[in-house]
């Protein structure tokens, strides 16, 4: 037994979807029809007589988790049945893993460098979904569909080493981020549920466990609930098992726990040892991508990024490589400036996810370079970001078009700063009085004049000049 | 008639092929009055089958004879194998009416070859048993004295085998339920090595135990067979991916040279002096065709056979019935509580006693606490047994033992036996299937009116060496 510290114990039960094309153990599409149960065959619907058949892609994607989580891997992949009678469960057993699994003993480092163990990572299929027509607990029947069942599923169980809800939701953060730059993980459809044990140090550590929340942002928001309730409670707290509802935003007892569960396991002898060869997991190793936390030390390194611009580049696959792509023709800082702040600010304000959107990284090399060789000022490189995520243009042929070219001619910006000294005597005075903000007021009557094609510091210091 | 005679004069036209389905089925009807083989004939796919070659041998299609090993032949199959639209209950209630959306492996091919499929036969429920008494439809009644058992689970397959010409049967063995029945009922019956024959589209009983083999009442029938089903099928992860021979070739093969190892064990005390005797005449035979018996003692597997087999096959079956629970298919009852309750009632009504028996066994073997001491141990026991056989095959041929120790004995008489009294009378049979070994009963002769049996075993993929040796004992006589 881990002698605990914390005042907060949390460890995590992760199920993610692997986005295979076919279903763990027969050849049925994971996607397509949302039809109810047209994604079906005699194997994913458990009919005698039918047998599993082991889909050698979903172990690929699996094992790919397992080498970035940095598990040792099982050399022989085997599967057993967890026996239990539930109306989703095609057989009233699941096929899964249970003594060897296929990976152990990894971690995964949260964004302040914390490391969290990672206790195994199994294979198994996904039951079917059931549909309460009238709610949890009021629907007098349950309709069930079988489209989902058989879909490969990893689980991933984390040692007890997340001490708040926070490391929790920062876990869950690091953890689609590698599953998004392995790809094994479709981030828009793919289903991610967790179950969560939970304990503090004023209830003596009594372990309670939160099954099934769905969604990584849940995770957060059922542990910061049940955080507070146990430490209101602390005294009562016992051993249990609670489930969370996400629309009242409580976790409720679903029952006390005296014994551990008896799945009865036993293995699967409809199929046989996998053997997981050096050569394989080599092979596998090779086809990986460079994962988030290599890229933040390259980008650190080899571009010379503050550590904290790099792992935002870094968190999402898409940017770290658009940032590569760009830093080959551009100042890597002012690239990692321009993407971490604008293009996110840009998103974000869009509601849109960078591969969601057309404009791709030609687009930000053309804008880049004119701010880079001075041709137009930020201001107006903002504006134009703006506009190329809506729908992406020619940037040269644009800032032409448009005459955006920032002014540079000195004597052109001291007639726009003289006129405008002229027109504004009050701030003036009062710049003059000592009130150094009304400067300010002058260099935005100079930038109106000039649309924002002008470098503010050098309006600032041409109106010095004139004024001092 | 042999099937191949048979095929011969298809192809020449001197049997009509529907004329003859009609006849066999109308056959098949009568026996099944007196002795109960079929949980269902299925006439109207027999029918349809024979129409369907008949037109194509009407329209002289080129190459439609090429390679049809079955042409016409009727073939039974077991009713725990599924055959598209035809009922498919394995002997048990929670299964009427059920009829499977396809074709398990082994009717595939005997379909594609021509054979004729004429019903599903008679079994204890799932496989369960060694009399075929454990059945929730008719039991099948022994082709020599109907006050007898056929045997199990197979049972109304060899007693088909027996009592009806032109006809092949398809068997499933788990303990040895192939060799057990074709003992009592005087048939040749082949359990290949496992996964010799895909388990596709078989009700499994025990997933690591079961095999599909064939029953016929001559040695060429069975070897004929078994060369439409054998072969590697990538439906079923457990079949081995080796090519299957030619198992006629075995045929009349002469045997001289050949090592024969008489277990010493599987004689003796607890075997019936009959039935000694004419397993000895057998082995005598054996060796008058040029075969070398000598005596070897395989302690192992007697002593813990039935053990070792009853702990991984009811730990698995436990598995494997699961899934009937009266949600999707099969028998349902009215729809009322909880799911639990729901399935409780759906399970309690139709499952048989013997099934409830091994589930709850099985469930127990494999429970955090017992698991180590039953179901793990049972399979180390059982590498432990393979590797006695293998040794044994380092220096024989083929093994051999009675194939039941005792004559069919009379309903009467297994009423009075205790469910372990039950599981004993399989004690010769039960090792060959725990170590996934090829066994093949021999019939040698006729005692009281009633057949004996010969167990034959050989090493892994070595079904030629028993077709060969069962072939010589065959044509000895």
């Amino acid at each position: 037994m881990k002698q605990f510290t914390t005042g907060i114990v949390i460890g995590l039960e992760v199920h993610v979807e692997l986005n295979t094309k076919t279903k763990l153990f027969c050849s049925c599409p994971t996607h397509g029809s949302e039809e109810p149960n047209t994604r079906t065959c005699q194997i994913c619907l458990g009919m005698p007589g039918s047998k599993p058949v082991l889909n050698k892609k979903a172990v690929e994607f699996a094992l790919k988790l397992c080498l970035a989580l940095n598990c040792g891997i099982s050399p022989e992949l085997i599967f057993s049945r967890k026996s239990y009678f539930y109306p989703d469960m095609a057989k009233n057993y699941q096929i899964s893993q249970y003594e060897i699994p296929l990976g152990k003993k990894g971690s995964l480092k949260l964004k302040d460098g914390k490391e969290i163990g990672i206790t195994r990572v199994h294979m198994e299929e996904d039951p079917a979904s059931l549909i309460h027509p009238a709610g949890l607990k009021e629907s007098a029947y349950v309709l069930v569909d079988y489209n989902r069942s058989g879909n490969p599923l990893v689980e991933i169980v984390t040692e007890p080493d997340l001490a708040s809800p926070d490391e929790a939701r920062d876990f869950m953060k690091q953890l689609i981020t590698v599953l998004n730059y392995l790809e094994i993980f479709d981030i828009n459809e793919g289903i991610i549920k967790a179950d969560a044990n939970i304990s503090i140090k004023e209830s003596g550590y009594k372990r309670v466990e939160i099954k099934n929340i769905t969604g990584f942002k849940e995770i957060e928001r059922a542990l910061v609930y049940e955080v507070k309730r146990q430490k209101e409670e602390a005294h009562k707290i016992e051993q249990e098992t609670r489930a969370w509802d996400s629309e009242k935003g409580v976790t409720f007892l679903l029952r006390k726990k005296e014994t551990e569960d008896d799945y009865g396991y036993i293995i699967d002898t409809d199929l046989t040892l996998v053997e997981i060869s050096k050569k394989w997991t080599a092979e596998i190793k090779k086809e990986m991508p460079e994962l988030a936390q290599d890229k933040v030390k390259k980008f650190v390194e080899k571009h010379k990024l503050k550590k904290e611009d790099a792992e935002i580049l870094a968190a999402e696959k898409e940017l770290a490589e658009m940032f590569e792509k760009i830093s080959e023709e551009i100042d890597p800082v002012l690239a990692a400036k321009w993407l971490r702040r604008e293009l996110v600010r840009v998103l974000n304000y869009n509601k849109k996810e960078l591969r969601e959107v057309e404009i791709d990284e030609r687009h930000i090399i053309d804008l880049l370079r004119l701010v880079e060789n001075k041709k137009i000022t930020d201001n107006v490189a903002s504006e134009i970001l703006e506009k190329l995520i809506e729908k992406p243009f020619d940037v040269n042929n644009f800032v032409k078009k448009e005459r955006l070219e920032a002014v540079s001619d000195i004597s052109e910006l001291e007639k726009y700063c003289k006129e405008a000294i002229a027109e504004n005597p009050k701030a003036v005075g009062d710049y003059r009085k000592g009130e150094a903000k009304a400067l300010n007021f002058i260099v935005g009557a100079v930038m109106k004049k000039t649309k924002g094609k002008a470098t503010p510091k050098e309006v600032n210091e041409i109106i010095l000049k004139f004024i001092q | 008639m042999l099937a191949k005679e048979f095929i011969e004069k298809i192809k020449n036209n001197e049997i009509d092929i529907v004329e003859h389905t009609e006849k066999i089925i109308q056959e098949c009807k009568e026996i099944n009055k007196e002795y109960n083989y079929f949980n269902t004939i299925s006439e109207e796919l027999a029918l349809n089958q024979a129409r369907e070659i008949n037109k194509k041998i009407l329209s002289k299609e080129k190459n439609f004879f090429a390679n049809k090993k079955l042409l016409g032949v009727a073939i039974s199959v077991k009713d725990s194998i599924c055959v598209k639209d035809v009922e498919t209950t394995a002997g048990s209630k929670i299964l009427q009416g059920y009829k499977p959306l396809f074709d398990a492996f082994a009717i595939k091919r005997v379909k594609e070859e021509g054979g004729i499929i004429i019903g599903k036969t008679a079994q204890d429920e799932f496989g369960f048993g060694t009399f075929s008494i454990n059945s929730a439809y008719g039991i099948p009644k022994n082709p020599f004295d109907k006050e007898r058992s056929c045997g199990g689970s197979s049972g109304g397959a060899a007693g088909l085998s027996q009592k009806l010409k032109n006809h092949i049967a398809l068997g499933e063995s788990t303990g040895g339920s192939i060799t057990t029945p074709a003992s009592f009922c005087g048939v040749f019956g082949l359990c290949p090595t496992y996964g010799r024959v895909s388990r596709y589209g078989l009700i499994d009983f025990a997933n690591s135990l079961d095999k599909i083999g064939p029953m016929g009442k001559s040695m060429e029938d069975a070897a004929l067979l078994m060369n439409v089903i054998a072969g590697h099928d990538k439906n079923d992860s457990t079949s081995l991916n080796v090519k299957a021979e030619d198992y006629e070739k075995y045929l009349k093969k002469p045997i001289k040279g050949i090592k024969i190892g008489i277990i010493k064990e599987a004689f003796g005390a607890g075997v019936e002096r009959e039935v000694e005797k004419n397993v000895y005449n057998g082995i005598n035979e054996l060796e008058e065709e040029g075969a070398k018996a000598e005596e070897i003692s395989l302690e192992l597997p007697i002593k813990y056979g039935i053990s070792t087999y009853y702990m991984i096959a009811a730990s698995e079956a436990s598995t494997n019935l699961a899934k009937f629970c009266g949600m999707r298919y099969g028998a349902a009852e009215k729809l009322e509580g909880s799911f639990n309750e729901y399935f409780t009632k759906v399970r309690s009504n139709n499952f048989g006693e013997e099934a409830k028996r091994r589930i709850i066994l099985g469930t127990f073997a494999r429970m955090a606490g017992y698991k180590d001491a039953f179901y793990l141990k049972a399979a180390k026991v059982r590498t432990l047994m393979i590797n006695e056989y293998k040794k044994a095959f380092k220096k024989f041929d083929a093994l051999v033992s009675p194939t039941a120790s005792i004559l069919p004995p009379k309903f009467s008489e297994i009423e009075k036996l205790s469910p372990l009294q039950h599981y004993m009378i399989d004690v010769m049979t039960v090792s060959p299937n725990v170590a996934g070994l090829p066994h093949l009963n021999v019939p040698v002769g006729i005692e009281k009116n009633l057949p004996v049996g010969m167990l034959l075993i050989a090493d892994h993929l070595q079904e030629g060496k028993l077709i060969q040796l069962g072939s010589a004992v065959e044509h000895g006589k």
